[in-house]
């Protein structure tokens, strides 16, 4: 097994994860999804809601704003999640103009946990109107309700492995000319590929070749990781929190089976 | 959950396609095993039940020799990601 990075920085990494098997890659992704925990609003307490929007509606908006978290935080927590609960308030009236209620101004007494952006708007207030809640972000994981998932985007696709026969090769270009990705170019009197990871397996260049001299497919021991964290958690350590994830899951059924083990002998 | 001889077959409360599919996958790369599979009668409240059969192997020890595979090959992962994440701070 092989891991190299891509691209790295504060919201996403693309990695390849060489000499693996399908299952091992999509237990992670589905664990980096639905079972990595995160900080989420779960319950709001109104005090005054003349906006347009019914209560639930804010509620909602507000469970969707993700919360930046400090990661130890969340390891230590996923184990008694019930034991931790931030309090938000929010107390905004418009008075002489029209105002938008934004999640900067959320405030909390935690100093640790803060909205990932303050700029998501969550209603329009007009003049008179006024908007006063208690909220509680609590932790929770995305099999339960998407606003868990400390991912956005989180895929892999199979590493591309791009064969051209030059001998069949007539150098008419369409592959070059119609890849969607703009993997090959034309070289003096070949055609090159030029950037193999941008390739999704498409086959379009298969499919406009008229001589049959190019042929595309997935290595499935070989994945492109990309994951692209929505700003709770550092993305390398949703992947390294996942991985935890699946080691646990391994250590409770390894009990189990020792238990039951012992029963049967 | 039943077990009679190198059959066996379980349920795994708790858990999904996550767990069940890398397990199913261990378990095929095991040459004493003959057969694995799962199914999840429902995706919202199905519990997986899982089934296994060796060529004569005690199931529980073929399941527990691909869990630890399974855990063996997360730790390598982590411990390769670790440094690939500190090569590439570099």
């Amino acid at each position: 097994m092989e891991v190299k990075l891509l691209e790295y920085d504060d919201n996403h990494v693309r990695f390849v994860l060489k000499g693996s098997n399908p299952a091992f890659a999509n237990a992670l992704r589905r664990i980096m999804i639905a079972e990595v925990p995160t900080l989420a609003i779960d319950e709001v307490v109104f005090l005054e809601n003349t906006s347009i929007l019914f209560d639930e509606i804010i509620a909602h908006r507000l469970a969707l704003i993700p919360l930046k978290v400090d990661p130890e935080f969340i390891d230590a927590a996923r184990h008694e999640p019930s034991k931790y609960e931030v309090r938000f308030y929010l107390d905004v009236e418009a008075k002489d103009s029209p105002l938008v209620v934004y999640s900067g101004d959320l405030k909390t007494d935690d100093p640790h946990v803060r909205p990932v952006s303050d700029l998501i708007p969550i209603v329009k207030l007009i003049p008179g109107q006024k908007l006063v809640l208690e909220a509680y972000a609590r932790i929770g994981i995305g099999r339960d309700h998407a606003k868990w998932s400390p991912v956005s985007a989180c895929a892999y696709k199979y590493m591309p492995i791009i064969n051209i026969d030059h001998s069949r090769c007539s150098l008419c270009g369409n592959c070059v000319k119609y890849c969607p990705r703009q993997v090959l170019s034309m070289e003096k009197d070949r055609v090159v590929i030029k950037d193999p990871l941008a390739c999704t397996l498409c086959k379009y260049c298969e499919t406009v070749c008229p001589n049959d001299a190019i042929r595309v497919r997935g290595d499935d021991t070989t994945f492109i990781f990309n994951v692209e964290s929505t700003g709770s958690l550092p993305p390398d350590f949703i992947v390294l929190e996942a991985a935890k994830i699946l080691k646990e899951k391994c250590e409770t059924f390894l009990k189990l089976l020792k238990e039951i083990r012992e029963e049967h002998t | 959950m039943k077990k009679t001889g190198n059959e066996m077959e379980f349920e795994l409360e708790g858990e999904g396609h996550t767990f069940c599919n890398v397990l199913r996958k261990e378990l095929l790369n095991d040459p004493n095993v003959e057969y694995a599979a799962y199914r999840i009668d429902h995706p919202l409240v199905g519990v997986p039940v899982f089934y296994v059969r060796t060529k004569g192997k005690d199931p529980i020890e073929a399941l527990i020799d691909a869990t630890n595979r399974i855990r063996k090959s997360t730790e390598e992962f982590m411990e390769k990601f670790k440094k690939a994440v500190s090569e590439y701070r570099k």
